[in-house]
């Protein structure tokens, strides 16, 4: 790709800015090759990876060369983009938001600084994956697991901080962050919670601090560069037991959240409850051409025929219960009987003992695998997917709504419906994956369309996304309107006054920095 | 030896007859990588196996994303499911793997210098580079 400056940025000054980078990373650290804007571009960008375009990528491998890198790019007003390890597929991978911007790529900062098996946490740089982590806990031999997201691949921390999902009891992973190290925008050093005091041994384990907490004020945020942070794991259990319950018809979902969602909150059910449509299970058996090989939606009738040759339910309830066996065997006593007055049919019962068996997919019991990226080969050529995820209260009621108006606008658009509701407490994440190909015009334009129709149709109905691609950060921030837009304006504020010049992730999630108002909604939106 | 030879040679034939999709039983465990060797990650002459499981192995050890995908290609075109395994081709070139690497390639994205460096390629692609 070629070199796309940032608004304002000369290219004797961008030069300037990456020599003078290179003397605190050494030069083999800072890249800025075509071939090197293309490794950090959006590899599922819905049309040109062009419109969120690299200008370089610098990779420090401490905090103090992260201050360097901040304070040069405050003196060369060089917009940088923080990635922890750059693979937030389809959100944006590891592309910026602002053209030109110097992607900050923390992944040399991959240690695993602190782990404790009795207060079960651990404290782990940026650039630590998921893989890593699980790894060393491994070698270690500590009696702790993970929670693991769909794609395992990308960094522990980046996918806390980006909000992401897994599907355990420690599944909300910007919960399990506690105590972080930022740099601020103009090159600062702090440490929130019990942290700000220095030595203190609490730090990664009280999720509060004295006076205001700033710990998520990092999350989804461009107020700092987070540097370190604690994250608390799951000790792991005696035993465990899965029941799965293949639910036959598409407003099933309805009873089934009426029944598992009280459960939830009551804490009797202590996992992210994952309930995939069909199609999650499909993607994994073959390409689409192998099952409907013609363009547009795959018809209703084929879909109930798949259903029945592949003895699939249109969704399935894979529930997890994780500890002693007599608790868990009473658990589940509660929620087979909660279930059967639904539904008839039992569980199947998968009980895990250690020393059993777990193979390399087990997502429910923290294996991290890369494997449901499959998905992208399911549409064929280069294969690309984005989320359309919004939240809603968790009853049967929302949930129909929100399926019902996502599906007919999709139907609409004569593209295929592939739904997850996650169950994490009073509310569920709905995540709507759209599939396409890359190379395919026709079909990206559609598909940017669609999202477009999805963002503003959810917003009429009173609900919102937690976490979108780089092109719609800000449709989606405009969904957020109370009062004149005062999460916006106070983010703004905010801002402006921790990065007078804008350095760090302008653009992220819509909140734009004074010097970069200007760039608000550009390469924005399905029409761009 | 000859009844393993037969045996591959009916799970190929046998491999365009059947629907698409994994190879049935339950997938492999969890393949623990090599730990990553420490030192000064752009110094050459690394060791190329260690080095690609570390930084391939996301995907391409046994069960893995890329496994799954490249066993079935290998199938369709009457190859053994074994050859899925990258560590087990015999017809890549170093050139090849280098390509493929910087440049990505079908559900495969490019991977950056910090993914892997080229002296870490370099020996990665002289472990799979078997033909040359």
């Amino acid at each position: 790709m070629k070199l796309h400056l940032p608004p304002r940025v000369s290219p004797k000054t961008f030069d300037a800015m990456l020599t003078a980078a290179a003397g605190v990373v050494g030069k083999d650290w800072v890249m800025a090759s075509d071939a090197d804007r293309d490794a950090y571009s959006d590899v599922y960008a819905p049309g040109s990876s062009e419109e969120w375009p690299a200008g370089a990528a610098i990779a420090p491998a401490s905090v103090e060369e992260v201050r360097a890198i901040v304070r040069l790019a405050n003196e060369h007003k060089t917009p940088l983009w923080p990635v922890s390890r750059g693979k937030n597929l389809g959100y944006g991978t590891a592309a910026p938001r602002l053209q030109g911007s110097i992607v900050l790529d923390l992944g040399r900062m991959n240690k695993v600084l602190e782990l404790d098996s009795a207060l079960a946490y651990c404290v782990i740089e940026p650039g630590v994956g998921f893989f890593d982590l699980y790894e060393h806990i491994q070698r270690e031999k500590a009696p702790l697991w993970l929670s693991v997201p769909g794609n395992a691949w990308g960094s522990v921390l980046g996918n806390a901080l980006e909000h992401g999902i897994g599907y355990t009891s420690y599944g909300l992973h910007a919960r399990n962050l506690c105590g972080i190290e930022a740099v601020l925008p103009d090159g600062d050093l702090m440490r929130t919670g019990m942290g700000a005091m220095t030595n203190n041994p609490a730090f990664h384990l009280f999720p509060m601090s004295y006076g205001p907490t700033f710990d998520l004020a990092f999350s989804q945020s461009n107020l700092g560069i987070v540097t370190k942070a604690g994250l608390w794991l799951q000790p792991a259990p005696e035993t465990s037991l899965e029941l799965v319950w293949d639910i036959p018809a598409v407003d099933d979902i309805g009873w089934v959240i009426d029944t598992i969602a009280p459960l939830k909150i009551s804490g009797l059910i202590d996992q992210n409850v994952f309930i995939p449509s069909w199609l999650g299970k499909m993607v994994l058996k073959g390409q689409r051409k192998d099952f409907w090989d013609k363009p547009g939606a795959i018809p209703e009738a084929r879909v109930e025929e798949l259903l029945k040759e592949h003895k699939l339910g249109y969704w399935q309830v894979a529930l997890r219960f994780y500890g002693d066996e007599g608790v868990v065997k009473a658990k589940a006593a509660v929620v087979k009987a909660a279930m059967e007055r639904n539904l008839k049919t039992p569980p199947a019962e998968h009980w895990w003992h250690p020393g059993d068996y777990i193979h390399g997919v087990e997502i429910t019991m923290g294996i991290p695998s890369a494997v449901p990226l499959q998905m992208s080969d399911w549409i064929g050529g280069r294969g690309a997917h984005m989320g359309f995820s919004p939240v809603v209260p968790a009853t049967g009621k929302h949930v129909l709504d929100q399926m019902h108006r996502s599906r007919k606008i999709i139907a609409d658009f004569d593209v295929d419906f592939y739904a997850s509701f996650t169950i994490g407490g009073r509310f569920a994440n709905n995540v709507n994956m759209l599939m396409y190909d890359r190379d395919n015009a026709e079909e990206v334009v559609k598909m940017r369309r669609l999202f477009d129709a999805l963002i503003t149709e959810t917003a009429k109905a009173g609900y919102a996304e937690y976490r979108t691609h780089l092109g719609w950060m800000d449709p989606v921030m405009d969904t957020f309107d109370f009062n004149g837009h005062a999460l916006r304006r106070f983010g703004e504020k905010v801002k402006n006054a921790l990065d007078p010049n804008g350095i760090v992730a302008p653009g992220k999630q819509g909140i734009w920095p004074a010097a970069y108002a200007a760039q608000r909604a550009k390469n924005s939106g399905g029409k761009a | 030896m000859k009844r393993l030879i037969l045996a591959a040679g009916l799970l190929a034939s046998a491999a365009a007859a059947l629907p698409p999709g994994p190879p049935p039983g339950p997938p492999p465990p969890y393949q623990v990588r090599g730990e990553a060797p420490a030192g000064d990650r752009l110094k050459p002459g690394g060791d190329g196996k260690v080095l690609f499981q570390v930084h391939c192995g996301y995907c391409h050890l046994a069960g893995g994303m890329g496994t799954n995908l490249l066993t079935k290609q290998r199938m369709m075109m009457g190859e053994t499911p074994d050859k899925g395994l990258l560590a087990n081709r015999t017809d890549l070139t170093a050139d090849y793997v280098k390509s493929v690497v910087r440049m990505g390639k079908g559900a495969m994205p490019a991977q950056t210098k910090v993914d892997v460096t080229d002296a870490e390629l370099d020996a990665v692609s002289k472990y799979l580079g078997k033909a040359g």
